[in-house]
């Protein structure tokens, strides 16, 4: 078969696509040849191709109905390879490309055949909105069972199962002005923004720029419309301060104008990213603009009528049956019938006889239409059926034929006999509805004007509308508000106002619209054949009338009754017409009845444009210590704190077997137990707090009492919030009498920080003192247990008698040669040094103390085994053992609160409240299980009653729980109401799988209870 | 003296130390592209990094004396010596960032404090904390662009501006010291996933990392 046999329904000439080159590609397993400059749904449409899918819930044959994103039927799964799949694809909106492999997303067995549409039609009728709701109701439970059926057979395509091969990235950008949409009205108003200067970016979703220019009648300073496109792009983009994006979408207009901008890079080229050089480029990138001020010269969709039967495939838009001539070079069909309600419909007729095809008749709704492009139609001999409309397409897989009649649009109802007209397309014209989506996506609420019978965008600041989106269609009229709308956002953003002057246009002679939205028919919308308002939801006006009768009155709850506007359609070819089906309905004016809210995205956008390089490894920051290296090479498992990679533990290999975390932990507690443990404690967040107030500062934000800690001292402290709840803790040393160093949790380390600035800056600036992060500054090295005095020994010059530098206290000098600051202070219950060096020499300190340490047993240990041993001694963890409603008192710290400070301390003034003071508060204990072989699940409740009926009285829960191998028993920490007077009492902890486990309340500390270890 | 303990951290015997960028190093390698590269990263590793933080009129007397360069008093504003070796970075309105050559930190902030006597203010040397990397070549606009939500475009981002920003999801330091040159001050432990990041986004310009 030779191609032009193929593409039967191609012109010889005409249009935008190069015919010196022919392009493969299958649609629903079927080959096909189209050419560059196609879409695939022009190229379908050339080769003849009626059916593109079956339609969401009645499976009813639908085929092309527009030429571009407001396209409901043409939504094809995109994708010859399993990782290159994509679902929601508008084939009006796919560039073609060769090898482009595409099918429907609805139909089974396939498009042709199919058996659900079987279901459709027999249950078509007993399917009115809100059916699946009614029918599936009961019982509840099995609404998953059906739901996986009803997703099955109704769905608008699938996600790939395989890792995509693509890359997608973001790009920041900023401007003055922001065009969107490069049509008559954008090119004209980036000219102009451009010629005063100011930065500005234009960005297109079509494959070229011009918009409707590109398939236009009309000629500009007298040469044809695409030629002075092709000027004015050439001027801009030799401007410097212009950014040109085609094929890129503003799927979302966001806050203070803040504007995404979807860029289909390769999209156009192959299913995935052809490789250049070796490597593969950007798929998709997402602009991320800041715009100084944003054109919205978005156009218009023409707006179709609504009659019987008008989902059959041959059913178009009349601006779509010009633009596929024009610009595609493809006649949809044969022989056309058109309906309009006002003139600019005319000129699909026009089109299609000058493409040598036959107009059957001009249907207008208007009694006595009258204008040029009337005027022409008749002067070609087109037959004009005058004050009627198509009522009803007849045809299932294409149309056959058109029914007309005369309509009383007043009354509502066909007032003539009615005439079919043999036929294989139906244009239809209703109008124009701007497209008002992004100004929506602000919030703003659009306004309806009667005068062109369609909502324009509500008022935005910083936001100009002009041409189509705002409700102006004559062409000369666009181009001077796109000129206006430049030279305004120019000015508004500081560039001077520059002299354009917009290309001069014939002014065509235009009669009156009439408003004309769902076509009466001989039966009530209820009884008669079907008339779809929203296609790709299957929404009908029999659907909308019935809402309406149900009791829904406001447009978002017929909204969510019936779907309409739903997904990724957003209502773009349907709500105007839903609106004012509703308004008739409810005999309301359709500004009364108001639009629903349009929503991002415009139309649908990849996940991968979303999240751009923010995947995989790059998903999140990981935040890593100077000694990471030497973790990773130890085998360390590493546990996420905050943003931080910490080791966990430290897994052996032994006898050829890995360790268990239950095996690893144990063995590093009894070497901390019994020998010299090191942890990595870099994480820990610091704070350099400097100042002659630096200590009144800190009595103010610490609960306990700072006046007389000496330098050279150390001490922990205990922080509340205002609410009188533990936030943070940690010790803070007292560097000189004006400098100190605090050290926080490693999660709590940034908050902190800014809790301080925001108390001194905000309630008392009159304290001297100021704070500085030197979190990443220090690298910590905590060797602890027995040895660890031994160990240190080797490789410092510091005195460490344990007389004269004693627990809680610093001391400056050098370990392995590094100048150091080490601190006796102790998490572990042991006697403990903090090693603290710069960062930068970590790496070499660390290696030092494992080359001493050797012969004393040092053992790496990781988060968990700290945790272990803390617990052991009873210690805290802020955001373990406390969750924003405990107080140092409910923790049993009251050492840790300095009552009688002279100045109020946050979360003083809280803990005097009656409900703090409250006698059965939730209270720390500490739990030994009775069966020591027993560890307690951490969050289990805890009862004082197991035989209590359902539900039972909580009196806590476990917050911290572990094996101790010190004492060889499961122990843990938690919160009981009253638990401080209840020590020797047995509470319950009943558990998911039937089992009640009990417990005996006891002191929290476990292990070494006066404190000796830690002190030797 | 303000009462405050210095602390110089940095030992002159021949220990080893790692910036830290030298794990990244090892772990993501260092591309090298040769003339193709369209875009070069360079960590200024080792410099002493300083915190001032005070009134401006006390410091910047104090910094005149001791440095020879005025403290920015605009914000947004970055200084830098003749020999652009030294250099302070408005941060905020009581808050600035030194940078000086490696081992110059710890006599400077020794000057500084005997100059500034016992006014209030603090200097935290964080040298160990942060690192400088440079970003050069004819696509370093567009490679930040895709990283750092601020606006660089020349006409907001002159030469002698530097902000404190978002790096993807770090916070960073952004600096214009000269026409060709980008500096991002980033912390530490944060270095690994900017040096991956930018790896990453600048693969498409063949991007060329000198140790």
């Amino acid at each position: 078969m030779s191609q032009s046999q193929q593409q039967v329904f191609r012109l010889k000439a005409g249009g935008r696509i190069d015919r010196s080159r022919t392009l493969s590609f299958t649609f629903n397993g079927q080959h096909y040849q189209g050419h560059p400059g196609d879409t695939l749904a022009s190229a379908l449409l050339a080769n003849g191709v009626d059916i593109v899918n079956r339609s969401f819930k009645y499976s009813r044959p639908r085929g092309i109905v527009a030429a571009g994103a407001e396209e409901p039927n043409a939504i094809v799964q995109l994708g010859r390879a399993e990782a290159a799949q994509v679902p929601n694809v508008r084939a009006t909106q796919q560039a073609l490309f060769d090898g482009l492999a595409a099918c429907s997303t609805n139909g089974w067995p396939n498009v042709q055949r199919d058996l659900m549409g079987l279901v459709g039609k027999l249950g078509g009728r007993f399917m009115p909105p809100g059916f699946y709701y009614k029918t599936f109701m009961a019982p509840a439970s099995m609404w998953l069972t059906y739901e996986k059926y009803i997703r099955k057979a109704a769905g608008l395509g699938r996600s790939p199962m395989e890792a995509d091969p693509d890359s997608y990235d973001h790009l920041h950008q900023h401007c003055d002005v922001l065009v969107i949409g490069a049509g008559a009205a954008g090119l004209s108003a980036a000219l102009a923004a451009a010629r005063g200067g100011a930065r500005v970016m234009v960005a297109d979703e079509q494959e070229e720029m011009g918009g409707s220019l590109l398939g236009s009648r009309e000629t500009l300073d007298g040469t044809s419309a695409d030629q002075w496109v092709a000027r004015v792009l050439e001027e801009l983009a030799g401007c410097e301060n212009v950014t040109l994006l085609p094929r890129t979408t503003a799927n979302g207009y966001h806050d203070h104008n803040f504007v995404t901008l979807h860029e289909r890079r390769t999209e156009h080229l192959g299913e995935t990213a052809p490789v250049v050089n070796g490597r593969r480029p950007v798929r998709s990138r997402m602009h991320r603009v800041r715009a100084g001020q944003v054109i919205l010269a978005t156009g218009a969709h023409e707006r179709p009528l609504v009659y019987a039967g008008n989902d059959a495939p041959g059913n178009l838009l009349a601006s779509a049956v010009s633009t596929y001539i024009r610009r595609y070079g493809v006649v949809p069909g044969r022989q056309l019938v058109l309906s309009t309600s006002n003139d600019d419909g005319y000129r699909a007729a026009l089109d299609w006889k000058e493409a040598g095809c036959e107009v059957v008749a001009v249907v207008d709704a208007r009694d006595a239409p009258a204008g040029d492009w009337v005027d022409a139609a008749r002067a070609q001999g087109i037959k004009i059926i005058t004050g009627s409309a198509v009522i009803e397409a007849k045809g299932s897989n294409r149309v056959t034929a058109a029914r007309v009649a005369k309509i009383d649009i007043e009354a509502f109802k066909v007032s003539s006999p009615v005439q079919e007209l043999a036929c294989d397309t139906i244009a239809s014209s209703g109008g124009y509805s701007p497209v008002i989506h992004l100004a929506s996506h602000t919030g703003a609420r659009p306004t309806w004007r009667d005068d062109i019978l369609g909502f324009v965008p509500g008022l935005v600041k910083g936001v100009h509308a002009c041409g189509g989106a705002n409700g102006t269609y004559a062409l000369g009229d666009v181009l001077a508000e796109g000129v206006e709308a430049g030279i305004k956002a120019a000015a508004a953003t500081g560039h001077a106002a520059p002299t354009v002057n917009p290309p001069s246009v014939e002014r065509l002679q235009q009669g009156p619209a009439v408003a004309l939205f769902q076509v009466p028919h001989e039966k009530p919308s209820l009884r008669g054949p079907k008339q779809f308002v929203d296609l790709q939801n299957d929404v009908t006006a029999a659907g909308i009338e019935l809402a309406t009768r149900e009791g829904f009155e406001s447009i978002e709850h017929i909204k969510r009754y019936t779907a309409m506007g739903f997904g990724t359609d957003q209502g773009k070819l349907g709500n105007i017409n839903g609106m004012a089906i509703a308004a008739r309905c409810l005999n309301r004016s359709i500004p009364e009845v108001g639009t629903t809210v349009f929503r991002p995205n415009y139309t649908p956008v990849t996940f991968g444009a979303i999240v751009g390089r923010h995947c995989r490894d790059l998903f999140d920051p990981e935040r890593y210590t100077a000694l990471h290296q030497w973790h990773v090479e130890r085998g360390a498992e590493f546990e996420d704190v905050g943003q931080w990679k910490r080791p966990w533990y430290y897994p052996q290999k032994v006898n050829g077997k890995t360790e268990t975390m239950h095996e690893a932990v144990a063995r590093e507690c009894l070497a901390v137990r019994e020998k010299v443990g090191i942890l990595d404690a870099s994480t820990l967040g610091k704070i350099d707090i400097q100042g002659p107030d630096a200590r009144e500062f800190l009595a103010r934000i610490y609960t306990n009492k700072w006046e007389k800690l000496a330098v050279g001292k150390c001490r922990y402290g205990l922080m509340c919030k205002d609410d009188g709840m533990v936030t943070d803790d940690g010790v803070t040393s007292c560097l000189a009498e004006n400098h100190f160093l605090m050290t926080t949790t490693t999660g709590g380390a940034a908050a902190i920080l800014e809790w301080l600035e925001l108390w001194h800056q905000t309630e008392w600036p009159e304290l001297d003192v100021y704070f500085s992060s030197v979190t990443d500054h220090w690298a910590t090295m905590t060797i602890t247990g027995p040895e660890s005095r031994k160990l240190l020994a080797e490789m410092t010059d510091i005195d460490l008698d344990r007389d004269s530098f004693k627990f809680m206290e610093w001391r400056a000098g050098k370990v392995a040669g590094v100048p150091a600051r080490v601190y006796r202070i102790s998490f572990t219950g042991e006697l403990t040094f903090e090693i603290n060096v710069q960062a930068n020499y970590a790496m070499h300190v660390w290696q030092t103390l494992f080359k001493h340490g050797e012969k004393y047993g040092l053992t790496p240990y990781g988060t968990e085994t700290m945790h272990v041993l803390r617990a052991e001694k009873g210690f805290i963890i802020v955001g373990q053992e406390t969750d924003g409603s405990v107080t140092p008192e409910d923790l049993g710290m009251q050492w840790c609160v300095g009552y009688d400070k002279p100045f109020s301390w946050i979360g003083k003034r809280a803990l005097t409240r009656s409900d703090t003071k409250r006698e059965n508060r939730k209270q720390l204990v500490g739990l030994r299980p009775k069966d020591p072989t027993v560890v307690l699940e951490e969050g289990a409740q805890i009862v004082f009653d197991p035989k209590h009926a359902i539900p039972m009285p909580m009196a806590g829960h476990v917050t911290s729980s572990y094996y101790s191998p010190i004492l060889d028993s499961g122990f843990a920490l938690a919160v009981v109401k009253g638990g401080l007077k209840k020590m020797g009492e047995t509470v319950y902890l009943p558990m998911a799988d039937g089992q009640v486990h009990e417990a005996e309340i006891v002191s929290t500390i476990f292990y070494d209870p006066k404190g000796e270890r830690q002190n030797v | 003296m303000s009462n405050a303990v210095t602390f110089d951290t940095r030992t002159d015997t021949a220990i080893p130390v790692e910036s830290p960028l030298a794990f990244s190093y090892r772990q993501s390698g260092a591309p090298r592209a040769g003339s193709s590269s369209r875009v070069q990263l360079r960590e200024r590793a080792m410099l002493g990094h300083l915190i001032l933080r005070g009134g401006a009129i006390v410091l910047d007397e104090a910094v005149r004396d001791v440095l020879g360069i005025s403290l920015p008093g605009k914000p947004q504003a970055l200084v830098q010596d003749t020999s652009g070796e030294r250099s302070i970075q408005w941060l905020s309105p009581d808050e600035w960032l030194v940078i000086v050559p490696g081992g110059e930190e710890f006599p400077l902030e020794t000057q500084l404090r005997e100059r500034l006597g016992n006014s209030h203010y603090a200097i935290s040397d964080v040298s160990g904390g942060q690192t400088a990397l440079e970003i050069t070549g004819e696509a370093a606009r567009e490679l930040l662009m895709k990283a750092v939500i601020y606006d660089v475009h020349p006409s907001n981002f002159p030469v002698g501006k530097g902000v404190t920003t978002v790096f993807a999801k770090a916070t960073t330091i952004l600096r214009r010291p000269s026409e060709e040159r980008w500096e991002l001050v980033v912390r530490r432990s944060f270095a690994d996933y900017c040096y991956r990041w930018l790896l990453d986004a600048a693969a498409e310009y063949s991007v060329n990392v000198e140790q």
